[in-house]
């Protein structure tokens, strides 16, 4: 009990501790903006890997850690699809994925945003061309914002994300 | 030398119709022998008492551009010496079939299952021919890694479904979980038979980023693929890149400057410490225990922080090269390294107290998700799951490669398999990683950090090499093709040797503990699938 008292206190609040993030590379479209009004101040998000080399996933992983502490913008990871706003899209699209893909779009309510996050789900990266990926996110599902990075860095992802939901992109410390 | 020696002999002596080659390849024999005695020598390789080998590396080449034939090469580890063997055997251009040795080694199955996937070559007795890399909906006949199948030819699809083991009887259901999952994982598809709550059978259906990474490899020169081997698995980036330069270093016949080794061996351990923090982490959240992982994701930011401060990206990108390492590090950064270390293994170390007297926490987590030494090797498991379940093997220690020749490695080694002794391994290697590094800053010499390759590869010379990834060792076998190119580069992922052993290690336990146990095992999809 004392001990981890006196870690938290020896600990005591990191949040925030990172370098700032570049300003995004692509800016979020008026159409795209129009999109995320109604998640203003709550948005639940769906990660679907469709091939990422996983580089993707662990940032998005750390933009639960106490440094970024996404909650505090009150955007949230949902568990399911069908709990989702928004979904977040990393990895090319593989031959066995693209089938998953189209489902789990389907099954996420009506409004939603469809993020493509990384390279790979912009436009492939390296694995471009490969006889078992069919090709980019948009391709198969329509893409309103994109991040672009191999793989971006959280606080990155996380100014995206702010710029579009508010326009500014300024507000993340 | 003189075991070495014996080795070969013992293995000439039971079979006299081998042919032993000459290899360049260090602590390697190479022989040469006829597909039919195959799973003769394959199991006395296995079984033999003073020989044990484990299956360490099976792939295919498919030569009929030149020779009209199609290579098989199984890499066996004897556990005594850690001594390579090397079995190749050739199937002519129009022979198909090849003997299974499923039936003795059970580590082989993936790997004759991809086989037939990616040549279309039929291991015989196979006890299990379904598909594993292309799922059912790929058509009939293609086979992407021969030579004949266009690299960039995207396939329609064809009807098919995947037929499960099933369980049946009264009370007897199935939960499919996947490919999409509740967490931000990749995809990956568990169908579990349960009846009431244990765990009667867990079967894996996987390969779903598969994004032909092996073919991929063949449209780029031995020089220029590197970015795509820091992208077969991200978290494993700098394992995957300087395995691949090792591997093209010894086909080129580039020695690395002493201090590119040493930096190779630092940017390894970096790798290693924050995947284990963040696995530790990981693990006690997945018993719903939240404090740990809130400060292990803190300090594996920390260490991300850094590695973006010294090489501009958080992952290691773009460090390793063929010849050497393409950044160099000033003392003032060394010296940056070492201070973060210090602080990190003071505030390690006081969350390791808090989390061992957390009885509820190593209640949870004691007897769970049990993997036998015995099972452990019969699936020929590695890396930090084979350590955990009393596998004693880190090739940091068994195959020096990069500085660990002048570095000596404790290996950790714990023998009850379950996910406590996983845990620990990490946490005990965590401490092991930190005296490394201070190690590398004492002892690292001045000097380049790379060499310029000079000559070009013979086509059809070819290189294996192995690197102790912070989940275990990654494997490459790179085969120059014409002018530079790449013929056939195999990449082994430690998490394609250890995904089938998860089926056993859950059996019995619960479902709810199945999250628990597979974070323990943390094995990559994106490495296994390709």
């Amino acid at each position: 009990m004392f001990r981890i008292l006196k870690k938290s206190l020896k600990t005591g609040v990191v949040t925030g501790q990172h370098p700032a993030a570049a300003p995004p590379e692509e800016i979020s479209t008026s159409e795209a903006k129009d999109k995320a009004r109604p998640f203003l101040s709550s948005l639940a998000f769906r990660a679907v890997d469709t091939g990422s080399c996983n580089a993707c996933e662990m940032e998005m992983n750390a933009l639960a850690n106490p440094v970024y502490d996404i909650e505090r913008f009150g955007i949230h990871i949902a568990a399911s699809p069908r709990h989702a706003d928004a979904l977040v899209v990393t990895g090319p699209v593989t031959v066995n994925m693209e089938r998953a893909l189209k489902d789990v779009y389907q099954q996420t309510p009506d409004p939603k945003i469809v993020i493509a996050l990384g390279d790979c789900a912009i436009n492939c990266g390296v694995f471009k061309g490969s006889y078992a990926v069919t090709g980019p996110v948009e391709k198969h599902i329509p893409v309103d914002l994109r991040i672009p990075g191999c793989p971006p860095r959280p606080a990155e992802i996380l100014k995206a994300l702010q710029e579009l939901r508010t326009g500014t992109g300024s507000n993340t410390d | 030398m003189t075991e070495s020696r014996s080795c070969d002999a013992v293995l000439t002596a039971a079979f006299p119709s081998i042919v032993q080659k000459d290899v360049v390849q260090r602590e390697c024999s190479h022989f040469l022998i006829s597909k039919d005695l195959l799973p003769a020598i394959t199991r006395y390789l296995h079984t033999q008492a003073g020989l044990h080998g484990r299956l360490t590396l099976l792939w295919a080449v498919d030569n009929r551009p030149a020779h009209n034939t199609y290579g098989l090469h199984y890499l066996f580890t004897l556990e005594p010496s850690r001594r390579w063997v090397l079995l190749s055997t050739e199937l002519a251009g129009n022979d198909r079939l090849f003997p299974s040795i499923t039936p003795h080694i059970h580590a082989a199955q993936w790997y004759e299952r991809e086989i037939r996937d990616l040549f279309g070559l039929i291991p015989q007795g196979h006890p299990d021919l379904r598909r594993l890399v292309r799922h059912e909906h790929w058509p009939k006949g293609t086979h992407p890694l021969k030579k004949d199948f266009p690299w960039d030819h995207v396939l329609g699809r064809q009807q098919g479904e995947h037929h499960f083991r099933r369980i049946e009887g009264e009370g007897v259901f199935e939960v499919p979980v996947g490919p999409i999952h509740a967490g931000i994982i990749e995809p990956g598809h568990f169908r579990f038979s349960v009846a009431g709550e244990p765990i009667m059978q867990l079967e894996l259906h996987h390969f779903w980023t598969h994004r032909g990474v092996e073919k991929l490899f063949e449209q780029h020169t031995l020089i220029a693929a590197v970015p795509l081997a820091e992208r077969v698995s991200g978290d494993t980036t700098i394992g995957h890149s300087l395995a691949y330069c090792q591997a093209i270093e010894s086909l080129l016949h580039l020695e690395v400057p002493r201090r590119g080794r040493y930096l190779r061996s630092l940017f390894l351990e970096l790798e290693r410490l924050h995947n284990h923090l963040g696995d530790v982490g990981a693990i006690c959240n997945d018993t719903a225990y939240a404090l740990p992982h809130a400060h292990c994701s803190r300090m594996k930011e920390q260490i991300m922080q850094l590695n973006d401060r010294l090489t501009g990206s958080r992952f290691l990108r773009g460090v390793n090269r063929v010849g050497g390492v393409a950044i160099d590090l000033t003392a003032a950064q060394l010296a940056e390294i070492v201070a973060e270390m210090d602080r990190i293994e003071q505030d390690f170390s006081e969350l390791e107290s808090i989390i061992a007297h957390n009885a509820s926490l190593i209640d949870r987590l004691e007897t769970t998700g049990v993997l036998t030494e015995r099972t452990a090797w019969d699936h020929a498991v590695v890396g930090v799951v084979g350590r955990a379940s009393g596998l004693d093997q880190d090739l940091r220690r068994d195959r020096p490669f990069a500085a660990y020749d002048e570095l000596p490695v404790k290996v950790v080694n714990y023998r009850y398999g379950d996910v406590r002794a996983r845990m620990r391994v990490r946490m005990d290697e965590i401490h092991e990683s930190i005296r490394l590094v201070r190690e590398i800053r004492l002892k690292i010499p001045q000097g380049p950090v790379a060499v310029e390759p000079s000559c070009v590869a013979q086509a059809g010379e070819w290189a294996l090499s192995a690197v102790e990834g912070w989940r275990g060792e990654i494997l490459y076998m790179v085969m120059a093709g014409e002018n530079g190119t790449i013929h056939r580069c195999k990449v082994r992922d430690p998490s394609y040797a250890n995904w089938p052993a998860i089926q056993q290690a859950v059996l019995g336990n619960i479902i709810p503990d199945f999250p628990l146990i597979n974070k323990s095992f943390s094995l990559s999809y994106a490495g296994n699938d390709l």
